[in-house]
């Protein structure tokens, strides 16, 4: 019986990840080749793709989503090179990775909300320097917001970019048996009086880099395909490819639908294109690498790197800390005329105000959320469970090819699939709220899954021998061994689900239907709607939100599981 | 209690077509078997494999009895052969009396049961205690009441007392080796440490790196 549900789990995991975002793309091909037969197009034509070819701004759209998703990833990973070459094996490192790791998981609406109010031409920071330095009386009429450039996108992406790969590097730096020999193998070039940051350049990253590759391109597709950040930051018109695309599907006009569905198709290939450019430059990284191997230059790029590491762990402390003090004094602002540094009082009118409204979203939001990290939290540990009960046949190969299929959701652009699954949800009659679980269930999965196989296949497993030896069952071993043991991890993966449930923006929005509102949609259409104040108590809200689940998540297992609690 | 031998026909650990170690043996009821060599032999495996928990991409061939019983195709939990590993391994999220409890059959009064195992190691009052507040030695006690609690029907040692300090471990080795005497239960040993062999009393059967094919 436990086996058997073990085993089914594995094919539910392999089916929940590839049906959903095939029968997507499925359904975004069939309109982009104009069938369509809810307006009555039924014959196949490529006039969708003409229609798309004859948008004038085609080509700049496409360019701003490969200009601003290249430069972010390629901000992100030499922020994290630098870092780490200039901090590594220091405790400098532990403080960034703990200044960094609530970074993680802001929803990206929240992050470029309050990289708005950063850069707003009557921001804070502005109002703080004016007129002392600025000389300014009235807010400048330039703004760095939508600029054509795409400059505050790249800001807002690099800056959701940098945690997520610093952390991926970190937790394979973290892995014992590399560890020791890479920190032996350092140490040895140092001796041979490599600075330290050129040695790192020279003997680590090219080992660290092919193991991060993977999350790195995940990002740089998401990058490239992202809707919530340019929304909020990017030029307006012509937006982002993406942008574009979701303005095109929720044109008043449903013909426009099958241009959607065509310009869908099409993100796709920009992406794929943006990661061939990528794995090229890869290429000619590696080759420079390479050369400076070779060379005996003891101190290669070192200043570089240094310079690029003050610049970027100085460039994230202060955006992170104005955010939250710009959000937190914006929220509690009564009347704030221009320059002034501060406000004339303080209210919590805007609290108040927005609490009440927030409450349907804020039930919908947890009426996702929950639900779904614990069926991805469920259905990865039963998964794992089946993975260490079959290593006994299972080949290595099996392991890695499960790994790999996680990473499909976040490499194939949520524009192309989404659209297609609301619109098949739509043909079956499915409703509003069963997609967006399938669509949030898809997202949160393989995070929670990959947070959850490293301390499921670092678990000790002469534990579950004991039990065996005890005379436990394979059921009652899991249920009375191996989960309490793994009960922190499970908890921080729960609240990772969490998290990237709250945060999903295109996958409420789309199979909602536009009907389920949470705090992360409400929160972008308010952050549009014009009130500074109750877009701060929105964006505010959350960031708590994610950060309140991992508190608990810490607490809760040390409460419940840990008998030294209670016998102090 | 029966007093039945422990019995490995020739018992091979296979990797690949590499036979790494091969062990043909009776250890009799009350006596301490031990196995000796250097690491990477695969004497850990030979336990893994008695114990019926050989990863892959290991395999096992021959035949492991317990007095007339074959054993050699039950899953690991129906095999009723204790193990104790170098760490204590005693589970964290229990307590001292409710590590010794999971080992018990069902039955009532075990709590009181537990705490009068633990009074007989010298750990009166201990039940309600947080494992990790014990001493390496004190767990290493609880962890061979627990395996004992099973009544298992033979105990396996994988370097059972190579983490503990020079004092600790005379003395845990000795009752170790004196309460599986009493229990009348067969043991097999594996370490590389000399005096763990002689204190153990018994058999010594040491096994050499070489790797054969086949």
């Amino acid at each position: 019986m436990f086996a058997a549900t073990l085993s089914l789990s594995r094919w539910i995991f392999i089916l929940a990840l590839i049906v959903p975002v095939g029968a997507g793309v499925l359904g975004v091909i069939l309109p982009a080749l104009s069938y369509f037969p809810a307006i009555g197009e039924t014959e196949f034509s490529l006039d969708a793709f003409d229609a798309l070819g004859a948008v004038q701004s085609l080509p700049y759209m496409i360019a701003l989503s490969l200009f601003t998703g290249l430069s972010a990833t390629f901000l992100a990973l030499f922020g994290t090179l630098a870092m780490l070459a200039v901090f590594y094996q220091t405790t400098g490192l532990q403080w960034i990775q703990r200044l960094l790791s609530p970074v993680l998981v802001i929803p990206h609406a929240a992050a470029a909300i309050a990289v708005g109010f950063l850069i707003a031409p009557s921001g804070w920071p502005v109002r703080l320097i004016s007129p002392a330095l600025t000389g300014w009386s009235l807010p400048p009429v330039f703004s760095p917001l939508h600029d054509a450039m795409g400059i505050a996108v790249i800001v807002a992406l690099t800056l959701k970019a940098l945690p997520f790969i610093l952390l991926m590097a970190l937790s394979v730096l973290a892995q014992p048996h590399l560890s020791a020999r890479l920190n032996k193998q350092l140490n040895l070039a140092v001796t041979m009086g490599y600075h330290p940051a050129s040695t790192f350049l020279k003997v680590a990253w090219p080992m660290l880099y092919p193991a991060i590759r993977l999350p790195v391109i995940a990002m740089l597709a998401f990058a490239t395909a992202n809707v919530e950040i340019p929304l909020v930051l990017g030029p307006g018109s012509p937006p982002t490819l993406a942008v574009a695309v979701l303005q095109w599907f929720n044109h008043i006009d449903i013909t426009m639908r099958l241009q959607a569905s065509a310009a869908a198709c099409l993100q796709v290939v920009v992406t794929c294109s943006a990661v061939l450019f990528w794995l090229l430059s890869e290429r000619v990284g590696a080759g420079l690498i390479s050369r400076w191997q070779l060379d005996g230059n003891r101190v290669t790029a070192a200043r570089t790197l240094k310079g690029v590491a003050v610049v970027t762990v100085l460039g994230i402390l202060t955006a992170v800390m104005l955010m939250l003090a710009s959000l937190t004094v914006w929220s509690f602002a009564a009347h704030w005329p221009f320059p002034q540094a501060l406000p004339d009082a303080i209210t919590v009118l805007h609290w108040a105000s927005g609490l009440t409204s927030m409450q349907t979203p804020l039930t919908n939001t947890l009426l996702l959320a929950v639900p779904v990290s614990l069926g991805a939290v469920l259905l990865s540990i039963l998964v794992l469970e089946y993975e260490k009960q079959r290593d006994h046949c299972s080949k290595l190969t099996d392991k890695v090819s499960g790994d790999l299929l996680l990473f499909i959701p976040l490499l194939i652009p949520g524009v192309a699939f989404l659209f297609g699954l609301t619109w098949l949800a739509q043909l079956a009659q499915a409703g509003q709220w069963l997609p967006t679980y399938v669509s949030h269930f898809v997202y949160v999965l393989p995070y929670v899954f990959l947070s959850l196989a490293v301390a499921y296949r670092r678990f000790d497993e002469r534990y579950r021998y004991v039990a065996y030896g005890l005379g436990a069952s394979p059921y009652n071993v899991f249920v009375r061994v191996t989960l309490p043991l793994l009960s922190a991890p499970i908890a921080i993966a729960f609240a990772l689900g969490l998290a990237i449930s709250f945060s999903q923006y295109l996958a409420t929005l789309l199979p909602g239907a536009g009907a389920i509102a949470t705090i992360t949609t409400e929160s972008v259409a308010v952050s549009a709607g014009g009130s500074r104040r109750l877009s701060a108590v929105y964006t505010l809200m959350q960031m708590i939100l994610p950060l309140a689940g991992f508190v608990l998540a810490w607490w809760l297992p040390a409460k419940w599981f840990n008998p030294a609690v209670h016998s102090r | 209690m029966k007093l039945n031998a422990l019995i490995l026909d020739e018992v091979e650990v296979i990797n690949n077509h590499h036979r790494l170690i091969r062990v043909n043996t009776r250890v009799s009821a009350g006596s301490v078997l031990t196995i000796m060599g250097p690491s990477g032999v695969g004497k850990s495996l030979l336990l893994s494999a008695i114990a019926g928990v050989l990863p892959a991409p290991f395999r096992q061939q021959g035949t492991i009895k317990i007095g007339d019983q074959d054993i050699t195709a039950l899953p690991a939990h129906r095999r009723g052969l204790g193990i104790l590993y170098q760490d204590p391994l005693l589970f964290e999220h229990l307590s001292v009396a409710q590590n010794i409890i999971f080992g018990m059959p069902p039955g009532t009064n075990k709590y009181v049961q537990a705490e009068e195992l633990l009074a007989g190691v010298g750990l009166e009052n201990y039940g309600r205690k947080a494992v990790q507040t014990l001493s390496g030695g004190q767990q290493a006690r609880v962890a061979l009441l627990r395996t004992l609690a099973a009544q298992p029907r033979a105990v396996l040692l994988d370097e059972p007392f190579s983490k503990l300090d020079m004092q600790t471990r005379a003395q845990t080795r000795k009752w170790v080796f004196d309460t599986i005497r009493q229990n009348k239960l067969p043991c097999i040993m594996v370490t590389h440490d000399e005096q763990d062999a002689r204190a153990a009393e018994g058999e010594v059967v040491t096994v050499s790196n070489s790797t054969e094919t086949i």
